[in-house]
């Protein structure tokens, strides 16, 4: 099978344009979309500019701004691909940081005022990152299967890589992949409240630089397989022809100055482009216009590129569109692929003094046509360290990329839960269930930490801190380039909504800037790897009360295609007050159902490739036997692997009315089954509580083999764990 | 306020609002360096400390250069203070 991808539809929502041609016209021509924000007051904020996206209809309740957005670019995308989601397993992926907040900030507003009123918690239907999925799904879909991430301002960037290791397993025939984010008062109140924002539209690379300026958007491309693509008679715009991405682990909102993390990623995603610096033509920079940011990307580019970077035109976008966050990375790579395809370069608008001191060659002011642009490279950087590298080529080149082989054979090392019942290691998650636990029993994270370095977690990266932190030692597992992903339904909902209700009370000036980037639904992933030092690939999955299972399939690609050798898969959901209330409200008839309240809950499960597990000498308590994820109603089960000889067990989170019906039609119906929310309560990262639970029961010799089913509302994942 | 209400008071606020678990305002020295090799604190701290400052003792801190300069130690951020205070 060919390893090629190509980029076969783009789509963009920009504050220049709706539309690709739109945006790419006034791109080119180096116009500028920062000015006053007119979405929503901003009295009392330090800065109020902004680049804001005109007409952006939203349909109805349940949407937010983001989705509109993404909706508009991901349906021109799938248009330009000429895409039929009846004629192929077309897969989803989102990225973005922001979700339905602006829409919350009403919800917010209104609660300040009445903290009784509970009618206008329907407006929070659009809150977690997942409803953008949803709603795709709904007008556009359906789609094969839906991945929702976050990793900060590279999470656009990301649903790229996403997509590129669904198409290279072979699991669908195309991915429509982006992202997308809205404008809030939060996000603006925030990077306010860290001094990050210029009071004059944002100068990227000129020795005036100041900070950077937001900006809001959507952009989405279609992925595919080259000979896929050729069969439909679609032809490409541009190849995918490497990434590469990994964590920093040095601090929460600024990079590591030296940029070593980001040249060994740039060098990685060039070299398994099949290509060498000398073939790269254009970078696309993260270049936000902070006084960091450029001097650390510059370091990177340098040691990356070497001698040929003083060739290398360097340009950034933000100058034009601002930064739009978990969008950013999407757009920038969408523009990277068209400058690729039209051989025309997009400049730095507004650079009027060029800092020496970066030594780069830029493109100021106006865009230019050059003779070609063989491969070209798009940044993006996340709050957490976060970082991704995406390689852009001209699809006529004549080099293949290196993709290396695709691992088959996963194993697990460790596991750990966290919760009410205490911490239990790989071992003891295996007993969880035989016995009765104390549901109130109080989970104190600190008792397992080092305060002092401990001091920016929030109680989700404390939960997470712990749990991930005990399965990585009783893995024996050194930090070191291991990646996370962890689930994460509603991103940090209380936090959002004590840091607005500040500002509603005492003006925007007392947005606290320690709080701000605990806000953004990454912030665990990032806390977790700066507090114990991994620097693998990186970012936070969404799924509902499925997050813990998203993010375990997620961590099973990411080491199947060779991102890392070793990734931690996981989920902390602290207990929520705001959740709580809004599922009530939302779900009134249905509370009898939920049963057990929410609890704090935290789960983590180590994945590596047999061989690196042998090479370093762990002791391997599981193997990965198949995992499959679907939307919609599940007749993906068809294809669950029966049993093998010996006990065989099914692990699942909750009790589930949709479960029993599903597991009749399986080979596994006969199989005892093993609830986990009776055993930690109700949560939303329950699955991970599973798979810890399955991995558990196989290490300690309780059961040969387990599956581990989690559904939730049009979701669903089954996982196969065995001894063998 | 006196000098040394104000420096506790500072101290205080450094511990609580920077989430210094564990650690006795008592035991900041009036002149440690805050930042880098001394109480460890970044420029993220700075921004929390400028801000709780800003709203419990009603004195902004300028951006910058001139806060690097007021952020030195407790004793050069009461000073200040003070000066600001007293008009």
């Amino acid at each position: 099978m060919s390893t090629r991808l190509w980029v076969t539809g783009l789509g963009l929502v920009t504050p220049l344009g709706i539309g690709v041609e739109a945006t790419w016209e006034r791109l080119v021509r180096g116009d500028r979309a920062i000015r006053p924000i007119q979405l929503f007051d901003v009295a009392g904020q330090r800065v109020g500019l902004a680049g804001e996206v005109d007409g952006v209809e939203v349909p109805s309740p349940g949407w937010s701004r983001t989705s509109a957005m993404a909706a508009t670019a991901a349906e021109e995308a799938m248009r330009g691909a000429r895409l039929d989601v009846a004629r192929a397993r077309v897969g989803l992926v989102v990225g973005g940081t922001t979700g339905g907040m602006f829409e919350t900030e009403q919800v917010l507003a209104r609660l300040h005022a009445e903290p009784e009123c509970r009618e206008v918690l329907v407006g929070m239907l659009s809150h977690p990152l997942t409803s953008t999925g949803d709603r795709l799904d709904e007008r556009l879909g359906p789609f094969a299967r839906v991945r929702t991430l976050s990793s900060a301002c590279s999470s656009g960037a990301n649903a790229l890589v996403v997509a590129a290791g669904w198409l290279l397993a072979g699991e669908v025939d195309a991915v429509v992949a982006g992202g997308s984010d809205g404008l809030c008062r939060l996000t603006l109140s925030g990077f306010n409240a860290l001094g990050a924002l210029d009071v004059e539209p944002c100068r990227p690379f000129d020795r005036r630089r100041r900070g950077t300026s937001l900006g809001e958007g959507a952009g989405f491309v279609v992925l595919e397989r080259a000979e896929s693509a050729r069969a439909r008679g679609v032809v490409p715009i541009a190849e995918l022809a490497g990434w590469a991405l990994g964590a920093e682990a040095h601090h929460i909102t600024n990079p590591a100055p030296d940029g070593r993390v980001v040249a060994s990623l740039i060098e990685r995603a060039v070299a398994r482009a099949g290509l060498s610096p000398r073939d790269v033509d254009y970078v696309n920079a993260h270049g936000t216009g902070t006084p960091l940011n450029e001097p650390m990307e510059a370091a990177a580019l340098a040691l990356a590129l070497g001698g040929e970077l003083a060739r290398i035109p360097v340009s950034s976008s933000k100058a034009q569109l601002g930064h739009s966050l978990g969008a950013a990375g999407a757009i920038e790579a969408a523009i990277t692929a068209l400058v690729v395809s039209r051989r025309t370069l997009v400049p730095t608008a507004g650079l009027d003094e060029p800092d020496p001191a970066l030594g780069l060659t830029l493109v100021p002011q106006v865009g230019a046509v050059v003779p070609r642009v063989r491969a070209a490279l798009s940044n993006a950087f996340g709050f957490g360290g976060m970082d991704t590298v995406l390689v852009l080529a001209d699809p006529a080149r004549e080099t293949e990329p290196q993709r290396g082989p695709t691992a088959s054979s996963l194993v697990v090392t460790g596991a750990a839960i966290f919760a009410a019942c205490g911490l239990l290691g790989t071992d003891e998650c295996g007993a969880l269930v035989d016995g009765h636990h104390d549901l109130e029993a109080p989970v104190d994270p600190d008792a397992h930490l080092d305060l002092l370095r401990a001091r920016r977690l929030d109680r989700a990266a404390r939960l997470g801190a712990v749990a991930v932190g005990r399965a990585l030692a009783d893995a024996g597992a050194v930090s070191g380039a291991t990646g996370l992903v962890l689930g994460s339904a509603f991103g940090n909902v209380d936090g959002s909504a004590a840091f607005m209700h500040r500002i509603f009370d005492k003006g925007a000036r007392s947005a606290s800037p320690a709080e701000f980037p605990n806000l953004v639904p990454s912030s665990l992933v990032g806390h977790v790897s700066i507090y114990l030092g991994l620097q693998g690939p990186a970012f936070a999955t969404a799924d509902l009360a499925t997050s813990g299972e998203s993010a375990f399939v997620q961590a099973l690609q990411l080491v199947a295609t060779g991102e890392a050798a070793r990734v931690v898969a996981g989920a902390a959901e602290p207990r929520s007050d705001i959740v709580e209330r809004i599922l009530a409200a939302l779900f009134a008839h249905a509370t009898s159902q939920r049963g057990t309240a929410r609890n704090d809950v935290a789960a983590a499960i180590v994945i590596e490739t047999e061989a690196e597990a042998r090479k370093r000498g762990g002791r391997v308590v599981a193997r990965v036997r198949q995992a499959l994820e679907w939307r919609g109603e599940g007749s993906l089960i068809a294809e669950l692997a029966a049993p093998r000889e010996g006990r065989a067990e099914v692990v699942l989170a909750r009790a589930n009315g949709g479960t029993g019906p599903l597991l009749a039609g399986t080979p596994w119906g006969a199989c005892p089954r093993l609830v986990c929310s009776e055993a930690v309560g109700e949560s939303d990262g329950l699955g991970a509580v599973a798979i810890a639970v399955a991995v558990g029961r196989i290490a300690s010799g309780r059961t040969e083999q387990a599956l581990v089913l989690g559904l939730a509302r049009g979701r669903g994942y089954a996982i196969v764990l065995g001894r063998e | 306020m006196s000098s040394a209400q104000l420096r506790g008071e500072l101290k205080r606020l450094i511990v609580t609002e920077l989430n210094l678990k564990g650690r006795d305002p008592a035991s900041i020295e009036d002149d440690a360096p805050l930042f880098g090799a001394g109480l460890g604190l970044d420029s993220l701290d700075a921004l929390q400390l400028a801000m709780s400052i800003e709203e419990q003792l009603h004195v902004r801190i300028p951006e910058g250069d001139e806060a690097r300069a007021i952020f030195q130690s407790v004793s050069t951020i009461a000073d200040y203070v003070a000066r600001i205070q007293a008009g």
